[in-house]
């Protein structure tokens, strides 16, 4: 009996499943025909395009015939020349679509926003008693070669009203084989907003200051100036947040800006609440003197909350000039200086409340007599934003780009400050300070222009 | 001088700015990122249009420096002519900065020139750096072959009509009293190179492949052996092999280039340095697109004649 139902469900079965088949072959077969009248007419216009070219290019023009490509109809839009196609086959034509495609037929980076990486390698060598007290530029690596910045970027535009820019970056923050993956900026610009005016929004580096802005493998030094980091901290000013930026239509460049943000910078604020926000603003202009003689000025301020509820104010100015003599590719001489003014609201020993004011700055010249050469020294000096005290460092540099993709850099740095309190940990000292820094980055793929 | 006649002074000059500043107004304001561009855009716009370039001939126009001034000009654009190509990339930073919605990228008030031209040396290998600066696209030289005049031209009208149709009948006249000049230099420029179809150049950098294979010369070399990465010695010293075994008389080279190393090379080999109106202001007397091809095809006719 047990095997009677067997084979009555195996035949019911065969009997369901044939039809299936056939009904799928059946299916497969219609596609297919399908798919060879498109091939057909593919073919077809291919030959009626191909005719129609030979045609144009042998029209004798004397001026409207290019290499190649004939000058299309008044008004119409312009397409590209097809790059002779071959017959698409059965199989192309069988092919799955994607959405999108990546690659592949459209050819690369087509609808693909633009990715890019620039890697930042530092090394820094120093006296064993500043290595011990953390004292050095880098505190905590030195004497170490490490990765202070890896860092991916994806960028493009997002439809005709918006751009974004990703970057996430890796880097070692202590040493060991660990390294940091963050998200160094996420940011979304609207480009199409009216009177002159623009929102960016997201987490950034913020437009404090002239080199705040300046990611560490772009910065002209190493390293960022002694100032910017006692006021700010290492990674700068880098918050969450929005800026709008106006351009007003006048004779002259002039950008202003207005930044609100959570405040989360732990040197300078900290607070990190929207309730409290830190804002920023900034205006700068720009004075080209002659072709090759250009000034970019800039005033920016900042104020904000400590995580003790107290109010925190920078203010801050640069200058910038180049020399670019007429027909050359690089500068010859690049001179600039940014000063930095700290307020601050702190409780000292006794609780009572009082104010700190404090400042810093830094100046730097580079002469670039060739293209791939150049030479500069920078002199910082800064007073601690809480702590009495001051530093003054010097440092000088070399810099050659075997390409504009690939750049070594090799400075000394000498650094005196006039207490040792801060600076002794360990049984250490990092009052006199001499490092030997060295610097190789790179870029792979897309990376933008650098502005002035 | 007292504070009240400096004041006075002040304001007569910055009246007198904002006043030729306010001049310009009624035409249409055009920004081309390159000069060859801003003189075609003059031709098809005439008088109707007021045109800036963000960049020099003398200029590298690759490695353009992305300046404010740059983002002042494209803040008060109602077009931007781009060549494209990747040859003016850098356009896109000055743009993002300048706070103009009709010029961004897909706006109304942007045009990118290499449409409907079929650009030369476009790479048939993958393409990475080190074949150095290499344009993945495509050569993007290509507005100095007067032969793409026409397409060039259209490509401008078409965008001047998107953003002033009421100057359309005027732009088309400009455009086609422009192209019956470049005819008629065309006819001569032909019997000029005639005598010497076929022959040989070597180059710095390939910014005349176009004008080259206008005229049925040959590009045989360059002093590049990677586009944008200084040539190594071994490099060059094929160069002055090949160009005496094949007789090539003449390197042609760009006046933002390293000219003393051309020079150099073609004395080496028993040839000649020219330098070129590689853009529009390269050279003195290159001011405009017609003179600029002109001397080109001067130089080249008498550098590749003389014995």
């Amino acid at each position: 009996m047990q095997a009677l139902v067997i084979v009555v469900v195996w035949l019911a079965l065969a009997v369901v499943a044939r039809p299936a088949h056939g009904q799928e072959a059946e299916a497969l077969r219609r596609e297919l025909e399908q798919l060879r009248r498109q091939q057909e007419q593919y073919q077809k216009a291919i030959e009626a395009l191909s005719e129609r070219l030979k045609r144009l290019e042998s029209q004798s023009a004397p001026v409207a015939a290019p290499p190649g490509g004939p000058a299309p109809g008044d008004d119409a839009p312009i397409a590209a020349p097809a790059p002779a196609p071959s017959a698409p086959t059965l199989t192309d034509l069988a092919r799955p679509r994607e959405p999108f495609a990546l690659s592949g037929q459209r050819g690369g980076g087509q609808l693909l926003f633009d990715v890019g990486i620039a890697g930042d390698f530092v090394g820094t060598i120093t006296q064993r008693n500043v290595d011990k007290a953390e004292a050095g530029t880098f505190a905590g690596r030195e004497n170490r070669f490490f990765p202070r910045e890896v860092e991916l970027s994806l960028f493009g535009q997002v439809d005709p009203y918006a751009r974004a820019e990703v970057r996430i970056e890796a880097g070692e923050e202590e040493p060991g084989s660990e390294t940091d993956v963050s998200l160094a900026e996420a940011t979304l610009t609207l480009l199409a907003l009216p009177w002159g005016t623009q929102v960016k929004l997201g987490q950034m580096r913020t437009r404090f200051g002239y080199s705040n802005q300046i990611h560490e493998h772009d910065l002209p030094w190493i390293d960022r100036p002694n100032a910017f980091r006692n006021f700010l901290g290492e990674e700068g000013l880098s918050e969450k947040g929005f800026e709008v930026t106006v351009v007003p239509d006048l004779p002259f460049y002039l950008e202003g800006l207005v930044g609100v943000f959570d405040g989360d910078n732990d040197v300078a604020f900290g607070y990190g609440k929207l309730s409290q926000p830190l804002v920023t603003g900034r205006l700068r202009t720009f004075v080209e003197l002659t072709d090759e003689h250009a000034v970019q000025l800039g005033v920016s301020g900042a104020s904000g909350q400590t995580p003790d509820r107290l109010r925190s104010h920078l203010a801050a100015a640069d200058v910038k000039y180049k020399f670019r003599p007429d027909g050359w590719q690089h500068p010859l001489l690049t001179v600039g200086a940014e000063g930095i003014y700290s307020v601050r609201r702190v409780e000292d020993e006794l609780g009572e409340k009082t104010s700190r004011d404090r400042l810093g700055g830094y100046a730097y010249g580079e002469v670039q007599p060739w293209r791939r050469w150049a030479a500069g020294v920078r002199y910082d000096w800064s007073q601690f934003p809480v702590v009495p005290g001051r530093e003054w460092a010097v440092e000088p540099y070399l810099t050659f780009w075997p390409s504009e993709f690939l750049r070594f850099r090799l400075a000394y740095k000498h650094t005196e400050r006039s207490r040792r309190e801060e600076f002794s940990d360990n049984g250490g000292s990092g009052r006199l300070v001499d490092e030997l820094l060295f610097q190789a980055s790179f870029i792979l793929g897309a990376h933008p222009a650098h502005p002035f | 001088m007292t504070p009240i006649v400096r004041l006075s002074l002040g304001l007569l000059a910055a009246g007198i700015g904002l006043a030729g500043y306010a001049e310009g107004a009624d035409k249409v304001r055009v920004v081309a990122t390159i000069p060859d561009l801003k003189s075609l855009t003059e031709a098809v716009g005439g008088d109707l249009v007021e045109v800036e370039s963000l960049t020099r001939g003398t200029q590298n126009i690759h490695e353009a420096e992305v300046r404010p001034s740059m983002m002042l000009k494209l803040r008060r654009a109602d077009l931007l002519v781009e060549n494209g190509a990747d040859l003016d990339a850098w356009v896109e930073v000055a743009v993002q900065s300048a706070n103009n919605a009709g010029i961004v990228r897909g706006g109304r008030g942007r045009v990118e020139i290499s449409r409907g031209i079929p650009l030369l040396d476009v790479p048939s290998t993958r393409v990475d750096r080190s074949m150095g600066d290499v344009h993945p696209l495509g050569n993007p030289h290509f507005s100095l072959d007067p032969g793409l005049a026409p397409v060039i031209t259209q490509n401008i009208l078409g965008a001047l009509v998107r953003v002033a149709p009421q100057h359309r009948a005027d732009f088309e006249r400009n455009r086609a009293a422009f192209l019956a000049r470049v005819d008629e230099q065309m006819a001569r420029w032909t019997k000029l190179m005639e005598p010497v179809k076929g022959a040989k150049v070597v180059v710095f950098h390939p910014v005349y492949v176009y004008l080259l294979t206008r005229f049925g010369l040959v590009q045989a070399g360059a002093l590049e052996d990677r586009p944008g990465i200084p040539p190594s010695p071994q490099h060059l010293a094929s160069v002055v092999r090949q160009m005496r075994a094949e007789g090539i008389k003449a390197i042609l080279v760009e006046p933002w280039n390293d000219v003393k190393l051309a020079n150099r090379v073609a004395e080496e080999a028993g040839a000649r340095a020219y330098v070129m109106a590689s853009a529009v202001g390269a050279v003195k007397g290159a001011d405009n697109y017609l003179a600029a091809i002109d001397y080109n095809v001067t130089t080249l006719a008498k550098a590749l004649r003389s014995p």
